[in-house]
């Protein structure tokens, strides 16, 4: 089907959420600040939970929260992501497939992005995420080829000053928030410090 | 490299306290158990006394946490020479197999601790551990079952279990679980709070009013607990919204919501003083009440 577009700053805030809790399932939200209609260009996400993701109070105020978040921004949700606890199983749980599902029915284009927790290791030469796509009543795996992550050693880079320099510890994700509700789940702190990372002179990454 | 005392500006006495504080109270801080630790044992076993044994044990737990198996090889090795025949040892002994996926190893180890002593929960809950760590979640959830037929006052087993029947959204065995936590610790918000989200998840309108007394059960013993907070206000949102309740029930539940909406913005509100990072969740926060009161009423 279509092409997807992951961008630097939502693959390093997906990566550190990730990281930050190598012993539970995380999931968050894919985000576009582009327009409908073309390739899809995942610019942001929202890291939400890292505990009970299938409990279904926390998960819905999240959700109407980062809505609510996306229409002052002039955002969308285009997207889904998890990380099984169980690194060595990256398949999609029903709790990912509905949320997915629920995603799908705003978002014909939706993406729901499995992190494969085997390729996180330094030194990975792949990124570790599996994409799936809506096709056929189902979510199938998409094409390799038609996923794109411009400068991808610099994105790798990128996230490793963000582990030497300790701002990886930066990251609130939902479940944070509600523990400590002045820690910002937006992160604006923590993207202010990646774009100013990611170089001028490559544009849009 | 400096020294964690360099950095902190703290003696070895307080580190050692530190990890004391950390051992009391099971955090799970591996990577600085590890850092203070190793500097403790160091440069400073000597004056730890009869603790060291207690700390060698605490830091190989936390170095297989952070894939250090070179320091927890040399903790396990202390504590082998000094307890040669002791089960406790034996059994991490047995962690650092699992750490490294030498399941059947491992499961060789705990057995023959339990033919010795056929009573050793420790043994037995770490081969449980092992099932969760290969996936077999049914397994898992049989063992811990036929175990807490035999230990039925284990609340980490109760709560393990637990969390294992909502991986599987088994909801109502999760609920049977959170009872009897919340029966056996009845002043812990958490376990209230946990039970009304398994009530709200399992759905439809009994389910949704048991959550919602719970939700105000765990602010009554922690007004702090923001998911309690939320939870009671779309619960009572979601029962006043349906069309199935009588005038009295749908008049006391936006009662309920109104006030949980008040809490909900003088918490963000004071949250919000003076700082500039979480306008945003402020705002979506708001916006997100006010929306949600237009459709209620």
């Amino acid at each position: 089907m279509g092409e997807v577009e992951l961008s630097c700053l939502a693959y390093a805030k997906m990566y550190l959420h990730a990281s930050q809790f190598p012993r539970c399932s995380v999931n968050g939200l894919l985000l576009s600040s582009s327009a409908a209609g073309g390739a899809v260009c995942i610019t942001d996400c929202v890291p939400l939970l890292h505990t009970h993701l299938s409990l279904a109070p926390i998960t819905q105020l999240a959700l109407t929260q980062v809505d609510v978040w996306c229409s002052q921004t002039q955002q969308r949700i285009v997207g889904y992501y998890q990380a099984n606890a169980c690194a060595s199983d990256s398949s999609p749980t029903p709790c990912a497939l509905k949320i997915a599902e629920k995603i799908f029915e705003q978002c014909n284009n939706a993406v729901l992005l499995m992190i494969d927790g085997e390729k996180m290791f330094p030194g990975c030469r792949v990124p570790p995420i599996v994409m799936y796509e809506r096709k056929d009543a189902r979510w199938a795996l998409k094409d390799k080829h038609t996923i794109m992550l411009r400068q991808w050693e610099e994105t790798c880079s990128i996230v490793n000053q963000l582990f030497s320099s300790g701002d990886q510890a930066l990251l609130v994700d939902f479940d944070s928030h509600l523990d400590d509700i002045t820690k910002d789940w937006t992160n604006q702190k923590l993207n202010a410090k990646i774009m100013e990372l990611v170089s001028p002179a490559n544009g849009n990454v | 490299m400096s020294s964690i005392s360099e950095l902190y500006d703290v003696s070895w006495e307080e580190m050692r306290d530190k990890l004391r504080k950390w051992r009391e109270e099971n955090f799970r801080n591996s990577e600085q158990i590890v850092d203070v630790g190793e500097e403790l044992i160091n440069e400073h076993a000597s004056k730890l006394g009869d603790d060291i044994w207690i700390i060698y044990e605490q830091v190989m737990i936390a170095a297989l946490d952070c894939s250090r198996d070179d320091l927890a090889w040399s903790c396990l090795q202390e504590l082998k020479r000094q307890f040669p025949d002791s089960h406790r040892v034996k059994r991490l002994a047995g962690m650092r197999l699992e750490a490294l996926e030498r399941y059947e190893d491992a499961n060789k180890l705990y057995d023959s601790i339990l033919q010795d002593d056929p009573t050793n929960t420790a043994a037995r809950k770490r081969k449980i551990s092992i099932l969760r760590a290969q996936g077999k979640s049914s397994e898992a959830i049989r063992e811990l079952n036929e175990y807490l037929e035999q230990f039925v006052g284990d609340q980490e087993a109760w709560h393990e279990l637990s969390e294992l029947y909502i991986n599987e959204h088994d909801y109502a065995k999760a609920a049977f679980c959170l009872e009897e936590l919340m029966m056996t610790n009845p002043h812990n918000h958490l376990y209230c709070e946990q039970y009304a989200e398994v009530k709200y998840t399992q759905g439809g309108l009994e389910n949704l009013e048991l959550a919602r007394k719970y939700f105000a059960q765990a602010l009554k013993l922690n007004n702090r607990n923001m998911r309690a907070l939320f939870g009671l206000y779309m619960s009572a949102s979601h029962i006043a919204a349906s069309p199935k309740v009588s005038a009295k029930v749908k008049k006391d539940n936006v009662k309920y919501a109104a006030w949980a909406t008040s809490q909900i913005s003088r918490a963000y509100q004071m949250a919000g003083r003076g700082k500039k990072e979480n306008k945003c969740s402020v705002k979506a926060v708001e916006e997100m009440l006010e929306s949600m009161q237009i459709t209620m009423s």
